[in-house]
């Protein structure tokens, strides 16, 4: 029977000129909001915050869709995995981006004030769990777990390409299944800390579905548009094919309908209820223009990907693809910073330059840091067991 | 890393070097064989065991609700909580059909038939109770929107509503994708059976199938619309079912998280219950070849998993319970765990959350004795996680006046019971006159149907040693 071999070039091509445009946005954004620091040092931690929780949601859907991966010994998407493998193996990166946000846990979150402790019952009543010491001690938690699982992982399928010794695919799948269940409980409590205290008299137990919802949905926007990118550049034509982005398209259009299963039962179920303590949240995002947002989410983020990617022949379709991704990936942007910044902005919704600024700084960064990794190794785990197999759908 | 580890393949999904001949008979024949002694003991029961059944309703219809153990502040008993255990039970037959088909796990093939069959008796056994439950049975069609000249309509508002829609969509749409995959398999056996009645009843659910090119694409484009209809599906339902209780505000009751925590649940007790069934059927009909211990074992994984998911939700319930600061939410927790339904609660706890944990361990996951006794454990501890979250937040509600200890009341036992034989009735006719693995399907995953598999002649490739591998067409 005819045997398919891997026919492209399996390099990146080492070329600085990508790494010096990333890394030189980078440098201006990060400039850019180090002066913002000083001009306006409450927003420049709310802008901060946003950016960061946006980019650390791929970086942790890439880590969970590498463990997904292994454990269910999934070959469709081998050729594509070595894209998340370099973003989970980044999250160590991310754990020093988090330091500036510790730094300003005083601008961001309330229950840190010592006038608010004196006064208000709530916060007294958390203290427990929402006290500086504790807050930092699980960030370290939660930044261990990840990097020890992104870099473990990164680098068993790097010493595969190496080495072609298969039963590191059984270590993977061993690292992968205890990984997943340590996962789910960390991001969840990572998504309260980050983002949930910032009210911190709100409360959802969904919180953390919600986030990963959101965050899965628009990983695989993601990749479909770093697939849709190395093609462009006549990268894996052969390796990288419709099939296989096609698939994450499929898995796109599937989360699309998933974040909006999570997200309207959390809302719709504190809208029905209509409690106060939980429904101010949701009722500072519902006022003055802050509503536009709430309202573009539904058609935006969930109406239009889902009517664009219907058909059968639209989940293959590089344009129709690539709009849809391209939509996700900003709205869930949006979406951060309308999580984050009625906090801050509770009359309504305005864009800062530092919204921006650390978005370009730390993600002109992340991008710089994943093709200098890229570039390192072959941009496909051409020795997987599974890759042939992978290389074989059509 | 000093320890070397091994690389496990992908073992075949079906066993035991059959061709596609030998598992048309395996199959077939079942059907064909006389009717075994057991079959017809295990109906007799399952007869009288449904006869309890309907005399239980029809008591129930004669006296009215107070027969059962529902009392101010408890109205809602043993029939809620029954009734979301056979929804949930009728969760893995979709789950396996629709969500699985749509991400292409060949394995799905082994236990589909069998697990959609479960569903359907599952919902119906689920649709009784909250029939039943209105009091007035015989203007039970009230809960239908349906132009009366009393302008009396149902309340739109209410999640109650949703879940007549949604389950009865549930059920038309389980049922329907259910058949449109017996077709081929019921042409089949129209062409084997040799009584002449058999021949005209299978013959006229065959649709005058003939296995042509145009019928199989006709069939796959319908098969795949019916999964990707079913697939929001399974979420619905069981979302719905969770809405009955999250949109109020009943301590315990009210949280967000409840509709995948209730969806994981569902597919949860599902999986377990197939994996009940299969195990028993198995071994009777002799089908080891086709239901693998690797079978076992992926759903052994997945009821791991499922399980690990709702123990999630516990934990995250718990935590905000506290974290929210109402005083009503910490109170109905902490009641849970230390209160007069403590026993309940920790039963729950054990059965779902702690029992799955064996399977962490590859030689339980592959165990027969083992699968078996922890599904029926999860299905207790599933019925109990129902009436935990029911019973425990109406009993101690905010009056402490009105607060008492529920118990139920001998109908309420022998209605569920008797639920039991409307199942079993149903399920062992269908493994008497169906097919009751997707005999077309089961094929589709044999080395056999891949072209790659046949030499330069087309001809099967020479097995000399009666054990050796089919050639990996993979590779």
């Amino acid at each position: 029977m005819a045997k398919t071999k891997p026919v492209d070039d399996l390099i990146y091509p080492q070329n600085t000129g990508i790494l010096r445009v990333l890394f030189g946005i980078g440098a201006l954004g990060i400039f850019a909001s180090f002066i913002g620091f000083f001009v306006d040092t409450k927003q420049f931690h709310f802008s901060y915050l946003t950016s960061f929780s946006y980019l650390a949601s791929f970086s942790l859907a890439s880590l969970f869709f590498v463990m997904l991966h292994h454990i269910t010994r999934s070959s469709w998407g081998v050729t594509l995995r070595r894209i998340p493998e370099t973003f989970s193996y980044q999250l160590f990166i991310l754990a020093i981006m988090f330091i500036p946000i510790l730094f300003g846990m005083e601008y961001l979150y309330k229950w840190t004030s010592p006038e608010i402790l004196a006064t208000d019952h709530l916060a007294q009543h958390k203290q427990p769990y929402l006290n500086q010491p504790f807050f930092i001690i699980r960030q370290i938690i939660y930044f261990s777990v990840w990097s020890f699982l992104g870099y473990r992982l990164y680098k068993n399928s790097v010493k595969m390409d190496e080495n072609a010794d298969w039963g590191l695919e059984t270590l993977q799948r061993k690292i992968s299944a205890p990984g997943i269940l340590l996962f789910s409980l960390t991001v969840a409590f990572a998504s309260f800390d980050w983002l949930m205290s910032l009210d911190f008299h709100w409360f959802s137990t969904m919180f953390g579905v919600y986030y990963f919802s959101m965050s899965f949905q628009a990983f695989f926007a993601m990749i479909i548009l770093l697939g849709l990118f190395l093609r462009s550049r006549g990268l894996l034509l052969n390796t990288i094919t419709r099939v296989h982005i096609g698939d994450a398209g499929k898995l796109m259009f599937g989360f699309t309908v998933f974040y909006a299963y999570i997200a309207f039962s959390q809302f719709f179920l504190i809208y029905y209820a209509n409690i106060p303590e939980e429904t101010l949240w949701y009722y500072h995002r519902l006022e003055g223009n802050w509503s536009v947002i709430s309202y573009s989410l539904i058609i935006v983020r969930f109406a239009a990907p889902f009517l664009l990617l219907l058909s059968k022949a639209a989940k293959s379709n590089f344009t129709l693809l690539g709009i849809s991704s391209v939509i996700i990936v900003v709205i869930h942007f949006l979406e951060m910073h309308w999580i984050v910044m009625p906090t801050l902005h509770y009359h309504g919704f305005s864009m800062h330059w530092l919204d921006i600024s650390t978005l370009v700084g730390l993600g002109g960064l992340l991008l710089g840091f994943f093709f200098y990794q890229f570039q390192k190794h072959s941009m496909v785990p051409k020795n997987d067991p599974k890759f042939l197999e992978s290389l074989n759908k059509h | 890393m000093s320890k070397k580890y091994e690389y496990v393949p992908e073992q075949p999904l079906v066993q035991g070097n059959h061709t596609f001949s030998s598992i048309t008979s395996l199959i077939g024949d079942i059907v064909e064989r006389p009717t075994p002694m057991w079959w017809y003991i295990a109906f007799g029961v399952s007869n009288l065991l449904l006869a309890m059944l309907l005399g239980m309703i029809a008591y129930l219809v004669w006296e009215g609700t107070g027969i059962w153990g529902l009392n101010n502040p408890v109205g809602w008993g043993w029939a809620i909580i029954n009734f979301v255990w056979w929804v949930g039970i009728g969760h893995a037959g979709t789950l396996i059909s629709a969500i699985l088909f749509l991400f292409r796990q060949g394995w799905r093939t082994a236990i589909n038939r069998f697990a959609e069959a479960m569903t359907i008796f599952a919902v119906m056994c689920a649709g009784i109770f909250p029939a039943i439950h209105v009091g007035r049975i015989w203007v039970v069609y009230w809960m239908f929107p349906i132009p009366n000249q009393m302008q009396m309509w149902p309340n739109f508002n209410s999640p109650l509503l949703w879940d007549v829609f949604a389950v009865s969509t549930y059920f038309t749409v389980s049922l329907l994708f259910w058949y449109v995959g017996l077709v081929p398999d019921f042409a089949t056996l129209r062409d084997r059976v040799k009584s002449k009645f058999g021949r005209i009843i299978y013959g006229f659910f065959a649709l005058g199938w003939t296995g042509g090119n145009r019928q199989w694409q006709h069939y796959e484009k319908s098969y795949l619309i019916l999964a990707g209809l079913a697939t929001p599906l399974v979420l619905s339902v069981h979302t719905i079912v969770s809405f009955d209780f999250a949109v109020s505000i009943i301590p315990g009751w009210h949280t967000t998280i409840f509709p995948p925590y209730f969806v994981a649940g569902a597919i949860f007790s599902g999986f377990a219950m197939v994996m009940t069934l299969m195990i028993i059927a198995r071994k009777i009909y002799g089908l080891e070849d086709i239901m693998t211990i690797n079978h076992i074992e992926k759903m052994n994984m997945i009821i791991l998993v499922t399980g690990t998911m709702v123990g999630f939700a516990y934990v995250m319930e718990f935590f905000i319970a506290w974290y929210g600061g109402v005083e009503y939410e910490k109170f109905a927790f902490i009641n849970r765990a230390i209160g007069p339904y403590a026993w309940a609660y920790w039963l729950m706890f054990l059965c779902n959350v702690f029992s799955p944990q064996f399977f962490w361990s590859k030689r339980i996951r592959r165990s027969v004795t083992a699968s078996f006794i922890l599904s029926i454990v999860v299905n207790i501890g599933m019925w109990f996680e129902r009436f935990v979250i029911t019973v425990t937040s109406l009993a101690q509600d905010f009056l402490p006046g009105s607060w008492g200890y529920y118990s139920p009341t001998w109908v309420d036992v022998l209605t569920y019971v008797g639920t039991f034989g409307l199942f079993f009735t149903n399920f062992l006719l269908f493994l008497r006159f169906m097919p009751m693995v997707a005999i077309a399907e089961i094929k589709m995953v044999m080395p056999q149907a891949d072209p790659h598999y046949y030499d330069e002649n087309g001809d099967e490739p020479v097995l000399t040693d009666k054990f050796a591998k089919k050639p990996d067409v993979n590779a």
